[in-house]
């Protein structure tokens, strides 16, 4: 079975001024339908230059990325967005909700990008699904961390994408507000979603299915967990 | 949620600085506004005023023609005079349907209660010749007729001011003979609402003119021969020919060096508004990178986050042109008489003249601002590169 997530000697080049910086060196990687991964590594590993490109926010130097199929590799900026919104769900460490839009308009945001008509009814099902039903018009500065990491979350979903792209998603919370995050991931990866997720935190890291671990832009190691820890 | 109530969401983030540039648009659509009605009700006016004279051509003394011609239309009393014999000349011309003559006299009154002396004009006609050039002229009482003495109207404007009636009989010129107001004119909107008339004769009389006249109004039996009845008029020695159309002309273009500085200030204002919207704009843009970033990780496109700033300036420049319409609107009076002082001749009714198309214009211009002053924030916004813009929120 091909991976939904297919990189194959994958490099990324940047120019910080005239010195060139090898995000990524020959990047083997694969992720299947359903997986939930973690990658882990120092500042300065590749984790954001892998993550971009999972998310089609970057395109390779060089070498092969597929996602759910299709190679991103010289796809116009048109075409990656299309593949970003029917694929990819993103959620930042920051957050980055929208101030003056209450929980519930910055789950329905995407569908305004996406052109899909926001059903009350799907608005409300994904609040209940990340635990806000209660808090839906409320704005993210009456929120607390946790509750606006989990509007972030139900953002991610509400176009129903195929993969979540989790970027250090607790790296704002304290410790019990990360494990519920960590348990609403694991819960929607038992509803089939694919999880990539980026952390520092080691022991929530090692939750996941597979743990990556990068080192200046390789892959280093690559430790498989059983499901039911998972679970 | 759709694009332009997510800009108006984002625009309450920073309401102080939208309503600073709100203002700033309101200002200069206001004064556009304000200049294009001014406009139209301009030339509306003026061209009312002439046409309320009913007449094509006006025969003045040999002097300044244009100067004496806009004086007798305000019943202004110029210095010299044509003589009962020049009418009878005009009269004979060829062409000529009807020639009226009329002395113009004026006086100052003194205001019993203030004490403050304001003009009073008097227009000495042949009110049968008269009513002939202006058939719309209607009177509450009777007209009088050419023969008749001690009798006088009064315009609708006047009779109110100084709280005049028919029957009222009044003190008139140097022996204080006495005059009865047989009719008030109805309201024409014009100067005539500000004058008393008299029948010629009496006029002659009262005030030592006999045998003197201002002016003499024409009127030609076929308007394209305007040009050739007043070649045969300028023949006549003393008189000197003025149409109509030269009046309106001369003064349109006086007042047209007086719009062309007002054009300045509203392209100015304009200018200013312009750069005002483009610097909060360019402000917001630089603020939100990482906003818009994160839009784009989400699904939007570079044409979806330059719709929104687009969306959102266009909503701040139609607010303003909606707010400047309204104060436009509102202190029409004020820029009326601002205006009035700087143009060298004013019509006596209102300048200012607002229609659905006016308003329809300042709304599109506004949205047009918008537009124009959105392209180049939008364009930058949505060039940001997805990664460059959220790069802050990675590691």
């Amino acid at each position: 079975m091909s991976g939904i997530i297919e990189a194959k000697g994958l490099c990324k080049v940047y120019l910080r001024g005239r010195e060139e910086i090898q995000a990524l060196r020959n990047v083997d990687f694969s992720v299947e339908a359903g997986e939930f991964i973690s990658i882990i590594g120092p500042s300065g590993s590749g984790k954001t230059a892998l993550l971009n490109m999972f998310g089609c926010l970057d395109t390779p130097s060089s070498g092969s990325l597929r996602l759910n199929g299709i190679e991103i590799a010289g796809l116009k900026e048109r075409d990656l967005v299309k593949l970003r919104r029917e694929n990819i769900g993103f959620v930042f460490q920051q957050f980055y909700l929208m101030p003056t839009l209450t929980a519930r308009e910055n789950i329905e945001l995407p569908l305004l990008f996406s052109k899909k008509s926001g059903s009350k009814k799907r608005i409300d099902e994904v609040l209940q699904m990340v635990g806000l039903a209660d808090r839906g018009d409320h704005l993210p500065g009456q929120l607390s961390g946790g509750e606006m990491q989990r509007v972030a979350i139900g953002r991610a979903i509400i176009n129903d994408p195929k993969i979540i792209l989790a970027d250090e998603p607790t790296g704002n919370l304290d410790s019990v507000t990360s494990e519920m995050i960590f348990g609403l991931f694991s819960e929607l990866n038992k509803r089939g979603l694919t999880l990539v997720v980026v952390t520092h935190n080691l022991d929530l890291a090692r939750r996941a299915e597979k743990m990556y671990s990068l080192r200046d832009g390789r892959i280093v190691s690559c430790e498989e967990r059983a499901c039911a820890e998972v679970v | 949620m759709n694009f332009f109530t997510l800009a108006a969401k984002n625009l309450q983030r920073r309401r102080g600085r939208t309503m600073l540039t709100v203002i700033g648009v309101a200002i200069a659509i206001s004064v556009l506004f304000s200049l294009l009605a001014l406009n139209s009700g301009y030339e509306k006016e003026l061209s009312k005023e002439v046409n309320s004279l009913g007449v094509h051509i006006l025969a003045v003394p040999k002097g300044c023609p244009y100067e004496a011609a806009s004086l007798i239309m305000h019943g202004g009393v110029i210095p010299k005079y044509l003589s009962d014999s020049d009418y009878q000349n005009v009269s004979t011309i060829a062409g000529v349907e009807l020639a009226s003559p009329m002395l113009l006299h004026q006086f100052m009154k003194k205001d019993e209660k203030t004490g403050v002396s304001t003009p009073h004009i008097i227009y000495g006609i042949n009110m049968e010749e008269t009513r002939k050039l202006k058939p719309w002229w209607t009177v509450e009482g009777r007209f009088f007729s050419d023969n008749e003495k001690g009798v006088m109207l009064v315009g609708r404007g006047l009779a109110d001011k100084e709280n005049l009636s028919v029957g009222q009989v009044l003190p008139v010129g140097p022996k204080k003979e006495n005059f009865t107001i047989v009719g008030i004119l109805d309201r024409t909107g014009d100067q005539d609402d500000q004058f008393h008339f008299f029948p010629l004769k009496e006029a002659q009389r009262v005030f030592n003119k006999q045998g003197m006249i201002t002016t003499i109004a024409v009127k030609v039996r076929d308007v394209s021969r305007i040009a050739a009845v007043s070649q045969e008029m300028e023949k006549i020695p003393d008189i000197q020919v003025v149409t109509m159309t030269q009046i309106m002309g001369t003064i349109m273009n006086l007042a047209g060096s007086a719009r062309s500085l007002l054009l300045t200030v509203i392209a100015i204002a304009l200018i200013i508004s312009a750069f005002g919207i483009i610097n909060t704009l360019l402000m917001s843009v630089n603020e939100r990178t990482r906003e818009f970033g994160m839009m784009k990780a989400i699904g939007a496109s570079g044409l979806d986050i330059a719709r929104m700033v687009l969306a959102e300036t266009v909503f701040i420049t139609l607010l303003g042109g909606i707010l400047g319409t309204v104060a436009a609107v509102v202190g029409s009076s004020i820029i009326e008489s601002f205006v009035k002082g700087m143009l060298p001749y004013s019509p006596g009714g209102s300048l200012i003249s607002y229609s659905p198309q006016l308003v329809g214009f300042a709304l599109a211009f506004s949205v047009l601002l918008g537009l124009v002053c959105g392209i180049y924030p939008a364009v930058k916004s949505s060039r940001l590169s997805p990664m460059e813009a959220i790069r802050g929120g990675f590691e």
